[in-house]
């Protein structure tokens, strides 16, 4: 109700005021979503035409960035093998809050076809919080553009907390990534 | 020389003036391989790098669990001539040990620590043949050993995830026949435009 000089003026809380500036952001955030496509498998070659003139990202405000911190979505396109796991989680530990995970593919979802590998995890899930999975494989670049819009919904509607699951629930996930990978840190022998 | 088969006589009979082969085997035109004894491998490898052989494509091992052997292989590739040499000699599987072949061809270093990586084989002479090269902290026996089983590995190191229902194809050849038949019957219908036959 607007306030005029023979109505009292509302008083909000300080949580009401947050809430609502957290909409504002969010209004901004989803018309402008920067993708850091962290291009780990063959998904990747569905990024092409999702970006280029025939579906054309940019429409949705989408476009690439090529560092994390600046980026608000980790595009994990495919399968990702241990190695790039430890990788993954620097990564997505470096991002700036809120982030959003966004999976391709089968693989992330339960393995694929390299379930029994030995150099490739079955479920992303149990290592960072995903908030969207495009199924497929590969998913087709509508399915694709799908899921990117299923995530600017979710924003709208205050569903897509990945981010804040990964504070809340910090010691299981990072119980998983122990009980898979031995340890996150990556020794290099190239970059020490 | 531009006949593929004289090069490939050439080269046999180059590798026979240098050792003595197990046994040979011509790939097709253009590959060529040979098995010979461990001991005679760094002398035929520094013959073949001197006559034109000078590039190392690759180096890797093969299991044979049955014969309780692994088989070393080494590539060659020449510039001039278009033939391929595979190097082959068999270790012994319960103490696999060759000796390197980086005074030869230096850029074996990392050939030979993805070999000891993936199978476990020791190559003595290369200071840093066990340190880990793509795998990384590696918690099992060698990888791509035969009796090594991926699928056990993966159900014991990672999650996987649990359906409420099995959608799994148990009967591969069978599971949409009914689907295809139906849909044989329906694409007859149409072909007649509706009428029965």
């Amino acid at each position: 109700m607007l306030s005029t000089k023979f109505t009292p003026k509302t008083k909000l809380t300080k949580a009401e005021i947050d809430r609502k500036w957290w909409e504002v952001g969010d209004y901004f955030r989803r018309n402008s979503l920067w993708l850091l496509m962290y291009c780990t498998g063959c998904c990747a070659i569905e990024l092409p035409p999702s970006m280029t003139s025939a579906y054309d990202m940019e429409r949705l405000g989408m476009g690439p960035m090529a560092t994390p911190r600046q980026a608000d979505i980790l595009l994990v396109s495919g399968y990702l093998s241990l190695k790039t796991l430890r990788r993954l989680i620097y990564t997505y530990e470096q991002m700036s809050e809120p982030k959003y995970v966004v999976a391709l593919g089968s693989c992330p979802i339960n393995g694929g076809i390299y379930h029994d590998s030995h150099a490739v995890i079955n479920q992303l899930d149990q290592y960072v919080p995903v908030d969207v999975y495009v199924a497929g494989c590969m998913p087709n670049p509508e399915s694709v553009l799908n899921g990117f819009v299923d995530l600017m919904e979710g924003i709208k509607n205050k569903t897509m907390n990945g981010w804040k699951r990964y504070h809340e629930h910090y010691e299981w996930y990072k119980e998983n990534q122990k009980n898979s990978l031995g340890e996150v840190i990556v020794h290099d022998e190239f970059h020490q | 020389m531009t006949n593929s088969i004289n090069n490939i006589e050439f080269v046999n009979e180059l590798v026979a003036k240098t050792t003595k082969i197990l046994k040979q085997e011509v790939i097709d035109n253009q590959q060529v391989a040979y098995e010979i004894n461990t001991c005679d491998v760094h002398h035929l490898l520094s013959v073949l790098k001197t006559s034109g052989w000078k590039q190392l494509s690759y180096l890797s091992a093969v299991d044979w669990p049955e014969e309780n052997k692994f088989e070393v292989v080494y590539i060659l590739f020449n510039w001039e001539q278009p033939v391929y040499i595979q190097v082959r000699t068999k270790i012994d599987r319960e103490n696999p040990v060759v000796d390197t072949i980086t005074t030869v061809f230096p850029g074996a270093k990392y050939y030979e620590r993805e070999a000891h990586e993936f199978f476990g084989i020791a190559f003595p002479g290369n200071p840093d043949y066990m340190k880990q090269l793509i795998l990384e902290g590696w918690d099992d026996i060698p990888p791509l050993r035969k009796d090594f089983d991926p699928s056990a590995y993966s159900a014991k190191k990672f999650p996987s995830r649990e359906y409420p229902q099995d959608y799994s194809v148990k009967d591969p050849e069978n599971h949409t026949r009914e689907k295809r038949e139906a849909r044989k019957v329906r694409g007859n219908a149409l072909r007649t435009g509706g009428k029965k036959q």
